[in-house]
């Protein structure tokens, strides 16, 4: 009898605190009224699930806290509130431990923080239980050990399984990727490499064996003034000097199909102009960058230019050019248009090569030249 | 005369130096960059610089634009810009508005030396030399265009292509192998058909030549 009457008590007690608890919702809720900071509403745009939840946890904390002042009314004596806590206590982190799961990618991943979530919650729920049977009944051994390290192995089994799949894949994408980065880096020092070579080549052929050889020919001049009545001696250094002015010319020729002299001392803007004023199309040329370029760069664009003008020049029968340089986040567009027949065959030998060498750099070219509306031909050369 | 040589090329340097002394020419000063030629200029007031357009430290233009910078910091000195290679832009930038006491030719000529010693001393009286190749080029027949230099005969534009090279009518006679009164002829044709005033004086041919070509380039 006293026992229910005790447990009455107690269930009214608790409705009371809870209609109290209420009173300040219900306060929160009618329209002009401040919201207050401990109980979040509805009005301040939360969803259902997430109002209900709070809703359950302040009523966790208010019943603990109520069932500690029931013991300390009811005369104390051993804390058996303790139990109602971790029973409370286990709602509120499988609660927590569960949203945090809910948050994580879809898929292998979600599916090993939920194990881990309740791993996680049932190893605290032991843990608490074990102390307040530590606490409250003297127990001395740590029982839940075994528990513990089956649930570890358990959780840890089934990441490794879960995941095995994706930390393989990820494993193979890093090294492909570490690759990639690599080959394209190796490829344009590599192509870097090979454009300021050939300028050295260029200079070399110039200011060495041309030089030694303009050299060669001013001896020779000088020696050709000192036998001018020996007829046979003078035909033979002026045989000489033929033959020296022809190689003369070839390595000239050579050193220009290298790098064309201009380009390697002005750049790019001098060496299209100049090619440009050569062709006598009436060119116009609209130059929209001030970027450094690469030697390697500066090669490939004044080549796309020379082939595209010989084209013009050659089948085109235009009566309008041009040619635009531009800066383009980090790529050099270069094009060059005409308005000529078109008709140009994007497959030839000539347009075929010009990819080739723009492709080595990462570059794209495309060639529009339908019959009768023109040429666009468009490189585009990376050169950040 | 006296001559300052800009030249890095130590070997092609002292041939000059060689031949010029030869023919009793003073060589005032040699020089390897374009720094050295500014200094040697103001120090010497040279009446002529020989100069090759690429000079140490970079090997790119620095030997034009010293000639150009020493033209402008003393006018009346001529200058002879010899090249590797043509390039018609540098000629263009080289004579700039004062066409007087100006060379252009590839480093080939010094071999010829007799047309080298002539263009040395046309040059340095004032006149104008422009290499064959830098006037072959400006005439050369162009894809896709029909400009007034079309309309030249092949022999009219050899005679033109010579007096760009300075020389005179009796030479561009012995050169074609013609007679002087032909050559006459084939320039009062040419100035015709290029819309020029005809005159006799060697230079101011030249100059008329030079005028034209630059305004078509």
């Amino acid at each position: 009898m006293v026992c229910q009457a005790l447990l009455a008590r107690r269930h009214e007690t608790i409705a009371d605190v809870s209609q109290r608890a209420r009173l300040p919702i219900s306060l929160s809720l009618t329209p002009g009224a401040k919201p207050r900071r401990w109980m979040p509403t509805l009005a301040a745009g939360l969803s259902i699930g997430e109002y209900a939840r709070s809703l359950v946890r302040r009523l966790a904390l208010l019943t603990a806290v109520l069932l500690a002042a029931i013991w300390a009314l009811s005369g104390q004596g051993y804390f058996w509130p303790a139990w109602a806590w971790l029973g409370l206590g286990d709602l509120v982190l499988l609660d927590f431990s569960a949203s945090w799961a809910w948050r994580q990618p879809r898929g292998a991943v979600r599916r090993v923080a939920c194990v881990w979530a309740l791993v996680g919650a049932a190893a605290v729920i032991l843990i608490f239980t074990w102390l307040l049977t530590w606490l409250l009944a003297g127990a001395h051994t740590f029982w839940p050990a075994w528990a513990l390290l089956g649930l570890a192995t358990s959780g840890s089994a089934y990441s490794l399984i879960a995941l095995h799949d994706r930390v393989l894949v990820a494993h193979g994408r890093r090294a492909l990727r570490a690759r990639i980065d690599m080959l394209t880096r190796t490829r344009r020092q590599a192509v870097d490499a090979q454009a300021a070579e050939l300028r050295r080549i260029e200079r070399d052929l110039h200011d060495g064996a041309q030089a030694r050889l303009v050299a060669l020919t001013l001896q020779l001049g000088r020696a050709e003034l000192r036998v001018q009545e020996q007829p046979e001696i003078r035909g033979l250094i002026l045989d000489a000097q033929r033959e020296a002015h022809h190689a003369i010319a070839e390595l000239r020729d050579l050193a220009r199909g290298i790098v064309p002299p201009l380009l390697a001392d002005r750049g790019l803007v001098a060496a299209v102009e100049s090619l440009a004023a050569r062709y006598g199309l009436g060119t116009a040329i609209e130059v929209d960058t001030r970027r450094w370029l690469a030697p390697a760069i500066e090669s490939a664009a004044y080549f796309v230019i020379a082939e595209a003008l010989t084209n013009t020049a050659k089948h085109a029968c235009a009566e309008r050019s041009w040619i635009l340089l531009r800066g383009e986040h980090r790529m050099l567009v270069v094009v060059v248009g005409d308005d000529g027949c078109g008709g140009a065959d994007p497959s030839g030998s000539g347009l075929a090569g010009l990819r080739a060498r723009v492709e080595a750099l990462d570059g794209s070219l495309s060639v529009d030249s339908t019959d009768g509306s023109g040429t666009i031909l468009e490189a585009r050369l990376p050169c950040g | 005369m006296r001559v300052v040589i800009a030249e890095d090329l130590a070997l092609l340097r002292e041939g000059l130096v060689a031949l010029l002394r030869e023919n009793q020419i003073e060589v005032v000063a040699q020089v390897e960059d374009g720094p050295g030629l500014l200094r040697a200029i103001a120090g010497h007031k040279p009446d002529l610089a020989i100069v090759d357009v690429r000079l140490p430290p970079t090997f790119s233009d620095e030997g034009l634009l010293a000639a150009i910078e020493a033209r402008r910091r003393q006018p009346a000195l001529a200058v002879l810009v010899l090249s590797q290679y043509v390039e018609t832009a540098y000629a263009s930038e080289l004579v700039g508005k004062d066409t007087a006491g100006i060379g252009y030719l590839l480093k080939e000529r010094v071999g010829d030396v007799r047309a080298f010693l002539d263009a040395l001393h046309t040059v340095a009286a004032g006149g104008t030399v422009l290499d064959r190749q830098v006037v072959a080029e400006l005439l050369a027949p162009r894809d896709g265009t029909t400009g007034a230099l079309s309309g030249l005969t092949a022999r009219e534009r050899e005679v033109l292509a010579l007096m760009a090279e300075g020389r005179s009518n009796t030479a561009i006679a012995e050169s074609l192998i013609v007679t002087p009164g032909a050559v006459e002829k084939h320039i009062t044709s040419i100035f015709a058909k290029l819309e020029l005033s005809a005159c006799h004086d060697d230079h101011r041919r030249v100059l008329a030549v030079l005028a034209y070509l630059r305004v078509s380039s």
